[in-house]
């Protein structure tokens, strides 16, 4: 159920099905993996099984004597270095002297079947000298030799150290301070389509050596894409195109570039032919670029009548072995402490840690969600010691817009009081908070989210998106975007717009989305930045394109271009009923008499009467084309330099044109005996801006909670010696349909003056509310506080216990949720610290022949 | 991943089947439903020269029911015809909570009953894939020598993963078993051997044909709980099957077993001294749970801490004692 305001849209406000969803459920619309091309082999990749080591040698030479086997390829083949961030280019295509995790990329094999190449890695000798490796990230940044990265002393990413206000006077304000450790364990998106990339060369006809190259890939961002592709293979970025087909999700694990892109290309050069690589399951989760394990110290001062007078926290993120999205990462989890409440002082430390394991990157609530829970669970705390509601706390502690928060951050429109004042209705919480008897508990909590960067990572000032649009004498309008659709619904958001600007039916839009050569640039999906910027950079397209039309249709309606209104497919005189004109033939399918459109207005107008009151949608757009031919229209969007931030080192990121804001309250059950907890609803308010499509929005509402109900219960990347053991989607836990509860979404419209017809982020900023809203309600149920998540059985059960001075259970084996400070290892033994792999005489691939199988 | 390569044979006959699992002994393996073995292949824990699809064999999908003697399950019987079947849910109700929990309801389709008595013993160490077992210097169960779970001992700790067989326990059934030389019947209880890599006492040319639910074992009301962090497709990490019958409010018989915990499904032995001829009350569901934690051994084959396990088999085993006891 929502709530919505009226409004007087005839596309935008309604809730419209995604224009691609046909094609996804009838199976006609391609994801990458569905694609072919003639003559193409398929790649593997040989991943590193130590998690660091140099490499001595790799001898392919058995491999490439195996029947099948075109060609292998190893990191001397491309070694230029690329990474998303400008400061952080550590990543070769394939390893280049070292492995930096077990799963690091060494050589792909290129055959004619996905058997023979999984055979031939298995042939492939490489040598190793082991180098000790990082596991813990506060014992990897005591490191004095054996660095990850050479370039990085102490292993540490990056540090940043912000002091906004005066935060010792804050604490000194305070009548009560709360310190605590909070962790927040990895976990990794889990998108539904694994990564695959197709790349094939054209070969020029003259030299016979490649020249345009052609990528297909499972991308949220085709432009960065191309530019790391230009880097490594040192080509012009006009020779390479780039296509996004279908994507089967993202949530940003397909928002930088993954290894197996680069790898693709630079395989598809050296096999002189079309090379399609589909990563297993087990290697998108060492791939990864997930949600960092976050070591949070946190300290909250507040007065008695509830307002936070100041906030410090120390951040470490446990980044693994290449930067990836890390130095964004840690300074969003710094920025993101504002903007949400009114806080006049903040102390911020945050390091980001390479260790020796998949590297870490972005994901949906980049940044903000670790730090949300700590923050949202302290702030719980401290309603409890001075006796205040958790709702009235964060209601006494509001922004009051518009404002520029203490850290540099300006905000507009702010949904956050009606969010909260919905949630708390609708769960009827002042009602049932205290009489849910035992067992059972409400928890409340809020977050918030930037609806993109105001200032991009790749740090330049080029519009952040360009959108074309066409339209040609068939009535047709041809959408060009950059935008990449990832299951999000860009390209309904994008049709919605220029339909609503355009006055025309959604039949007549084709979007053309996310391909190099024919869309102008969009610098991707993620930040939630989409609909907000290329929303308004179609916006502006489609006005241009409509001040021509509307020109022409004045001239021909004898009236002034701001008397004409463009609707539902009709062109008409202000204070005229829009009723459609009367055909006097036969009308066609596009509802014009055959041939009419193909002539111009003038050829038309003899059998018309004098000036028309209105006009079909056709009419007018042939009147436009009369001197010009096809109309083109272009629109782009930069954030305003209002919106970008403070001037501090790292102040670039978190400002944002506009931020979401949603509240939630959790409803859950705790079973004392064995620490299971189960969630009975969720309801969950998200203010943003204009709702274009509220079912997509709700949808987008839904699923972050969902995700985040993953993260709070169930998901976690379980390691040992940098060993991931948990790599599949069987034990990888995200929460399945018996687990999911009702979650209840209620939409916040606060009308933002910039975004387009006020719109706002909608698909992130839900996420992070989630994992508090039930570590309070928890609370409430049982009388625990969980600091570090998954709030797993185990740990609840073994909180309960402390708290009730029950025998403990051992969780030795895990970090012990009252006192978690050491990075948490699986029991077993420790094969790294003794023996390696190199004494098994059993080892598979030490076998000098291995059989062949039959190519399929 | 691709399966490995392996010549498929179809046998038509149970005599056919095991001539051919006499020929071909080390090499073959045996596949019914597929639904755990397949990606096993996948993860190389397995490379058969030949794989024998025994879904072709008449007469081994069936629920038979002899007054007197009790019924016959063939050991094709898909799980969710065992699931689905109102007989065995009225008559044997210990059987119908377990097999419901099995993997998922896709899954259930296509497993098996004799699949679910043979699985394979299961290890975080054990089912990964072929690379990642090079990473860890592979394991005791296949291709290595050391056991990660106990790295002293030379013993292997993979988990018995099976729901039915902790249901079959309590109801005392039988399996049928064909070789060359004819066909012998065992009591399941003395079909496993407690060890992680040769789990079960049958020998390279002998199969499973069919189940017996025995007569004397009908009308016992039953409870299985297990404990699964995916409510909707996990295998157990610890499982309590629970079968009681009473007259009036006295207990007069009980069975409780275990699955997930143990490279073995194991009854509770002592659970009915702690029972029988008493009225069934918290006090006493608790002491038998007790008496299971103590037969409990796991270790750190899954994601949760043994100690959790353990903890999960006292509990569980309580409240499915007291399920049982309300069912009557």
């Amino acid at each position: 159920m929502t709530s919505l305001k009226k409004n007087d849209f005839s596309v935008i406000g309604k809730p419209i099905a995604m224009i691609d969803s046909a094609g996804k459920v009838t199976g006609q619309g391609k994801y990458a993996d569905d694609l072919s091309v003639p003559g193409m082999l398929i790649g593997k990749i040989l991943h590193s099984h130590l998690p660091h080591a140099l490499i001595k040698k790799i001898d392919a030479s058995r491999a490439l004597a195996l029947d099948g086997v075109v060609t292998v390829v190893i990191g001397t083949d491309a070694p230029n270095t690329y990474g998303i961030l400008p400061v952080g280019h550590d990543e070769t295509a394939l390893a280049v002297e070292k492995v930096r995790y077990v799963g690091d990329n060494v050589a792909c094999v290129v055959a004619e079947s996905e058997s023979i190449a999984e055979a031939a890695l298995e042939l492939i000798d490489v040598e190793y000298e082991p180098l000790p490796a990082w596991f813990d990230p506060e014992d990897s940044m005591e490191a004095q030799a054996n660095f990850i990265h050479e370039q990085r002393p102490n292993n540490i990413e990056k540090d940043y150290h912000h002091v906004f206000g005066d935060p010792d006077a804050g604490f000194a304000q305070a009548d009560v301070v709360l310190e605590g450790r909070y962790i927040a364990n990895e976990v990794t998106h889990a998108a539904m389509e694994p990564h695959c990339t197709l790349a094939a060369f054209e070969f020029d006809s003259h030299t016979g050596r490649e020249g345009r190259l052609t990528v297909q890939s499972s991308t949220q961002v085709p432009y960065y894409l191309q530019h790391k592709l230009s880097i490594v293979l040192e080509m012009p970025m006009s020779q390479i195109r780039v296509i996004k087909p279908l994507v089967g999700g993202g949530f940003g694990g397909k928002s930088e570039i993954i290894p197996l892109e680069i790898i693709a290309a630079v395989a598809a050069r050296k096999a002189k032919a079309p090379v399609k690589i589909t990563y297993t399951r087990e290697e998108v989760f060492l791939a990864h670029r997930g949600r960092p394990r976050t070591i949070i110290d946190l300290k909250t001062g507040v007065k008695k009548d509830g307002s936070i007078t100041a906030v410090a926290a120390k951040v470490i993120q446990d980044g693994g072995a290449y930067c990836s999205y890390g130095v964004v990462t840690i300074l969003y989890s710094g920025a993101l402490l504002g903007a949400l409440y009114d806080i006049p002082n903040i102390k911020y430390d945050g390091f980001r840690v390479l260790t020796n394991k998949p590297a870490c990157g972005a994901m949906r609530g980049h940044g903000t969600v670790n730090v949300r829970f700590a923050f949202e669970s302290q702030l719980d705390e401290l309603a409890g010691k001075i006796n205040m509601d958790p709702v009235s706390i964060r209601r006494k502690n509001l922004l009051k817009p518009p404002c520029i928060t203490v850290n540099g951050l300006r905000v507009q429109s702010y949904g956050l009081p009606e969010c909260i004042d919905v949630v708390a209705r609708e769960s009827k919480w002042a009602e049932r908070r205290t009489k849910l008897g035992k067992g059972r508990g409400l928890g409340m909590a809020c977050s918030h989210y930037v609806s993109g960067a105001a200032s991009s990572i790749i740090r330049s000032d080029m519009p952040h998106s360009t959108v074309n649009i066409k339209i040609d004498r068939d009535g047709g309008v041809i959408i060009y975007t950059g935008a990449s659709d990832i299951g999000q619904g860009s390209d309904t958001m994008v049709a919605q717009i220029a339909a609503e600007v355009l006055g025309c039916k959604m039949n007549r839009i084709k979007v053309v989305a996310a391909d190099t050569d024919l869309t102008p640039v969009d610098i991707g999906s993620y930040s939630s930045r989409v609909t907000f910027m290329n929303g308004n950079a179609t916006l502006r397209a489609a006005e241009d394109i409509k001040k021509r039309i509307v020109a022409a249709a004045a001239l021909k309606m004898a009236c002034a271009p701001e008397d004409v209104i463009m609707r539902d497919d009709l062109v008409y005189k202000k204070g005229v009923a829009p009723v459609a004109p009367k055909q006097e033939n036969a009308p066609t399918v596009s509802g014009h008499v055959e041939g009419q459109i193909l002539r111009g207005s003038v050829q038309q107008k003899r059998k018309d009467e004098g000036p028309k009151e209105r006009m079909s949608f056709e009419e007018a757009v042939t009147a436009a084309m009369d001197n010009t031919g096809a109309l083109g229209g272009t629109g782009s969007y930069a954030p305003p330099v209002e919106a970008k931030g403070g001037k501090h080192k790292g102040g670039g990121v978190g400002p944002s044109p506009a931020y979401s804001y949603s509240a939630q309250v959790a409803d859950v059950t705790v079973d004392e005996e064995t620490g299971e907890v189960t969630v009975n609803k969720i309801w969950a308010a998200h203010d943003c801006g204009r709702a274009l499509n509220p079912v997509s929005v709700e949808g987008q509402v839904i699923g972050s909670v969902w995700m985040g109900l993953g993260q709070a219960l169930q998901e976690e990347f379980v390691w040992k010696d940098g060993l991931l053991m948990n790599p599949s989607m069987l034990e990888y836990k995200s929460p399945s349909s018996t687990e999911s509860p009702e979650i209840e979404s209620f939409i916040v419209e606060s009308i933002d003056p910039e975004g387009p017809f006020g719109a706002k982020e909608a698909s992130e900023g839900s996420l992070a509310a989630a994992i508090p809203a039930i570590s309070n309600a928890i609370y409430d149920a049982v009388g625990v506080r969980l600091r570090e998540c998954p709030f797993s059985p185990e740990r609840v059960l073994s909180a309960i216990r402390a708290k009730n001075g029950q025998k403990k259970i051992e969780m030795t084996n895990r970090v012990d949720p009252t006192a978690p400070h050491k990075m948490r290892e699986h029991g077993g033994s420790t094969w790294y610290k003794g023996k390696g792999p190199q004494r098994h005489a059993d080892d598979p691939s030490r076998k000098t022949t291995t059989e062949v199988p039959a190519a399929d | 991943m691709s399966l490995p390569t392996f010549k498929l044979l179809r046998p038509r006959t149970v005599e056919e089947a095991v001539g051919m699992l006499h020929r071909y002994q080390d090499d073959i393996q045996i596949c019914a439903g597929g639904t755990d073995l397949l990606p096993s292949m996948k993860q190389r824990l397995f490379t058969p020269k030949f794989l024998m699809d025994i879904r072709g064999i008449d007469g081994l999908e069936r629920i038979r029911v002899t007054p007197g003697l009790g019924v016959e399950l063939g050991a094709l019987t898909t799980l969710s015809a065992v699931e689905d079947s109102g007989f065995i849910h009225r008559h044997y109700p210990v059987l119908h909570e377990a097999v419901k929990t099995v993997a998922s309801p896709i899954l259930r389709n296509m497993g098996t009953m004799g699949g679910n008595i043979c699985l394979d013993t299961r290890c975080l160490w054990y089912n990964q894939s072929l690379q990642w077992r090079k990473s860890c210097g592979f394991c005791i169960k296949k291709d290595g020598d050391l056991c990660h779970v106990a790295p002293g001992g030379k013993k292997c700790w993979a988990a018995f993963s099976a729901d039915t067989p902790a249901a079959l326990l309590c109801l005392s059934a039988e399996v049928n078993v064909a070789s060359p030389s004819g066909f012998r019947r065992i009591a399941i209880a003395d079909l496993y051997t407690n060890d992680g890599v040769n789990r079960i006492k049958l020998a390279k040319n002998e199969m499973i044909t069919s189940i017996y639910l025995p007569e004397a074992s009908a009308g016992y009301s039953g409870a299985y709980k297990k404990l699964r962090i995916r409510g909707s497709i996990d295998y157990p990490l610890a499982g309590v099957a629970v079968a009681l019958k009473k007259k009036g409010k006295i207990v007069e018989d009980v069975k409780v077993a275990i699955t997930g915990v143990n490279p073995a499904p194991h009854l509770v032995p002592d659970a009915l001294h702690a029972l029988v001829g008493r009225e069934l009350n918290e006090h006493a569901a608790t002491v038998v749970g007790e008496l299971a934690s103590r037969v409990a051994k796991p270790l750190t084959t899954s994601l949760l801490t043994p100690e959790y396990r353990r903890e999960i088999i006292r509990v569980y085993t309580k409240r499915a004692v007291m399920a049982a006891g309300a069912a009557t």
